[in-house]
């Protein structure tokens, strides 16, 4: 049995269902990122496990037991949130060590515990200083350590990166990993953010309408979307999703009017035939070139954008199909102006099929 | 459309009751005929007040604006052939969006056929085509945002004007439109600037980018310039993402070596960089406090070849695999820095990783001036 285990909540407000009857299994240690679009339902998801609102239908466990009749404060839940709030007349040290006093802690488990999380989030030196000498970084640390300090069973964490500066999210996004592992938390993680989902999941449960559409690891969703719903949610730029409709060759082939240019899908669409689907295909499995190569649709290179650490193409192909493609940073294309002829080349064996009506992978 | 020239411009606010503010403080930028400008920076730099004295909607307070070669200070916005989009749309709401599209263009009297034309086209272009018949109100800030952008775009103007053209748009709908506007600007030469927090927005449209704080202009330059020499720590520390790692360090140079040790967050020594002596390197001269600045995409995860300054061992923190590239974080000697690879790394957390740093991938900064005062990529390799 997992440790924290949703079975079959359902929540709604007014006529409005928000939690459609889903089901989640949280492993002891295990970080699950719940992942979804704003007003999909997570938030009303964490409160409903951290027992401050009740469910229409279905229970939560927590280390084997349900917790229905069991009060907020003795479920051995922390929640944070988006904004982090620090007593502003105690220093870091006795911020941190609030959920401890609070439990009438002996001085000395007080001490270790603090100095060993202030440790683990670099924030040792700092320990004496008041809120307002700490820098956002370190009032985002100190903030984290009080929530972790007492050690709580479940800890639930709802978008709190959200509203830092950059580097801060980067850091702390690269850091809280290993806090977790430190204190084998069992956590939940709310984002609205698919990098951050990667990131962070052990496993990841994307939450659309209600239900899960899928749980999974990182690189399964990212991989292998059960529909197309998930598979444009996770990427930037998104997923290119083509409507095609493959046809059997006189060869024995199957192929399909990609671009305007007929292309050969491989064995893995065999079966797919005379069927209506959509293939998506990653930006950064498209190739472009300025030579002609097998397999290669005719395009036009009409703008390039610079993307952070990679570099973004928009192609235009003989029938107006735009593709987006992506590439590691490349400063030749960087300054290029004006339209360009080249062939995008797609890696088929890592493509993706839909079905058209249901978006359902084939 | 026409060149644009901010010659020593200065805005400076005087209410009644309150001590003037210095907004923008002599700004001069020269933008070519059909040059496509981005005004970055952090919230209540000035990037907003120049782009509203350009278009007249706050008036000058020194300095020179031209358009052309026409200085335009004394004309009033309507005067000054410029379109502009807001950031709060402004649309009229009992206006359909087609007739919000097409309005300007009636107003100066362009055909009805031609303008039903150019509307169709920026519609398509903006994915707009299903809201034409309706009304602005009933509308999302993201579709709201788009007819904005249609309206300013289907005008004939000598310069465009853009504030956070794209802050609202679609997550799904942002690569595309983003890159097709960039065509759309190209292909008709339009001479543009727009203003966005957003850096990531303006390395992906801008020929050259204007990085403003405090009013004051940092630099000025195409995307490539700023991510390879930024010229002060708040053009590096703001350009990027994830951002360029830096570190306080402080310079030792012994029987003309060049050494710089890199201090970690509680002062004491995270490791220390080899710096060919060089006179490229003169700028590092014993006892001087440094900032280095590593590009996180440039270090080189287990580097196998040459090219490197320095190899660093540390230990892995996390690794986190993005899709279309991997982020490793490292601790080095109590410091911490951020890697990104374009491919999937295999680096489990609290092994030992080697970190090889090239040439260019090192920027020195002053640490009380913020200035750069060497690129690695100024450097001969050894």
């Amino acid at each position: 049995m997992a440790y924290l285990e949703v079975r079959g909540v359902a929540k709604s407000f007014g006529k409005r269902k928000l939690l459609d009857g889903l089901s989640l299994e949280v492993e002891q240690g295990e970080c699950v990122v719940v992942f979804g679009p704003s007003g999909c339902g997570k938030t009303v998801l964490l409160r409903i496990i951290a027992g401050v609102l009740e469910p229409d239908q279905g229970e939560v466990w927590i280390g084997g037991k349900s917790v229905a009749d069991v009060g907020p404060e003795a479920r051995g839940v922390a929640m944070a949130f988006q904004n982090f709030a620090l007593y502003p007349h105690m220093d870091a040290f006795e911020n941190i060590a609030s959920p401890l006093r609070a439990r009438n802690r002996p001085e000395e488990e007080v001490k270790q515990r603090v100095h060993e999380i202030a440790s683990l989030l670099r924030i040792d030196h700092v320990l004496d200083h008041l809120p307002k000498q700490l820098s956002n970084g370190q009032k985002q640390r100190t903030s984290l350590a009080r929530s972790l300090v007492h050690g709580p069973s479940v800890l639930m964490l709802d978008d709190p990166l959200r509203n830092v500066d950059a580097k801060i999210r980067y850091e702390m996004r690269l850091e809280l990993p290993r806090v977790f592992r430190k204190f084998h938390s069992t956590v939940l993680y709310v984002t609205q953010d698919y990098k951050e989902a990667l990131a962070l999941g052990d496993r990841i449960g994307v939450l659309m309408d209600g239900h899960f559409e899928q749980v999974d690891t990182p690189v399964a969703i990212y991989g292998n979307p059960n529909n197309r719903r998930v598979a444009s949610l996770f990427g930037d730029p998104p997923i290119n999703l083509f409507p095609i409709r493959p046809e059997r060759g006189s060869d024995g082939a199957v192929h399909a009017q990609i671009g305007g240019q007929r292309v050969a899908l491989g064995p893995r669409a065999a079966e797919l035939a005379g069927r209506d689907c959509v293939l998506g295909v990653r930006p950064e499995d498209v190739a472009f070139g300025f030579e002609p190569g097998e397999g290669g649709i005719p395009v036009e290179l009409a703008a390039v954008t610079p993307f952070n650490v990679r570099t973004v193409t928009l192609l235009k192909a003989s029938d107006a199909t735009e593709i987006l493609a992506s590439r590691p940073e490349d400063n030749s294309l960087a300054a290029a102006r004006g339209h360009r002829k080249g062939w995008a080349r797609i890696d088929l064996d890592r493509a993706l099929f839909f079905d058209a009506a249901s978006g359902a992978r084939l | 459309m026409a060149s644009l020239t901010l010659d020593h411009v200065t805005k400076i606010f005087d209410q009644k009751g309150l001590p003037p503010t210095l907004a923008v403080k002599d700004f001069s930028m020269r933008v070519e005929d059909g040059e496509i400008i981005g005004l970055v920076g952090s919230s209540g730099c000035g990037k907003t007040s120049t782009l509203r004295m350009i278009a007249g909607l706050e008036s000058i307070s020194e300095g020179t604006v031209r358009i052309g070669e026409r200085a335009i200070n004394e004309l009033k916005a309507s005067e000054r052939n410029v379109a502009m989009a807001f950031e709060g749309y402004a649309l009229y709401p009992p206006l359909r969006v087609s007739d919000n599209i097409a309005f300007s263009l009636l107003r100066s009297k362009v055909p009805k056929a031609r303008a039903a034309e150019k509307v169709k086209m920026v519609a398509e272009l903006l994915e707009i085509t299903d809201l034409l018949d309706l009304y602005p109100p009933t509308l999302s800030g993201g579709q709201q945002q788009r007819v904005s952008l249609a309206r300013a775009l289907v005008r004939s103007a000598d310069v465009f004007l853009l504030d956070e053209p794209m802050s609202q748009l679609e997550p799904h709908l942002r690569a595309k439109l983003r890159a097709r506007i960039k065509d759309y600007l190209i292909q008709n030469k339009m001479t543009s600037v727009f203003v966005t927090h957003d850096q990531t927005e303006a390395m992906a449209l801008a020929d050259r980018i204007a990085v403003m704080d405090e009013g004051v202009l940092q630099q000025f330059g195409s995307p490539v310039d700023l991510k390879e020499r930024p010229s002060n720590l708040f053009v590096a520390g703001f350009i990027g993402e994830p951002p360029m790692n830096l570190l306080e360090a402080r310079v030792a140079v012994e029987g003309g070596a060049i050494r710089v040790v890199v201090q970690n967050e509680g002062g004491g020594q995270a490791f220390s960089l080899g710096v060919p002596s060089q006179p490229a390197a003169a700028p590092l001269q014993n006892g001087r406090r440094v900032q280095v600045g590593v590009r996180p995409h440039k270090i080189v995860v287990a580097p196998t070849g040459n090219g490197v300054v320095q190899r660093l061992t540390g230990t892995v923190v996390s690794s986190q695999w993005l899709g279309d590239q991997s982020y490793l974080g490292v601790e080095v000697g109590n410091a911490f820095l951020i890697a990104v690879a374009d491919r999937s790394v295999r680096a489990p957390h609290d092994s030992q990783v080697v970190l090889g740093l090239p040439y260019d991938s090192l920027h020195f900064f002053d640490s009380d001036s913020g200035e750069a005062v060497l690129h690695g990529a100024d450097l001969l390799p050894a």
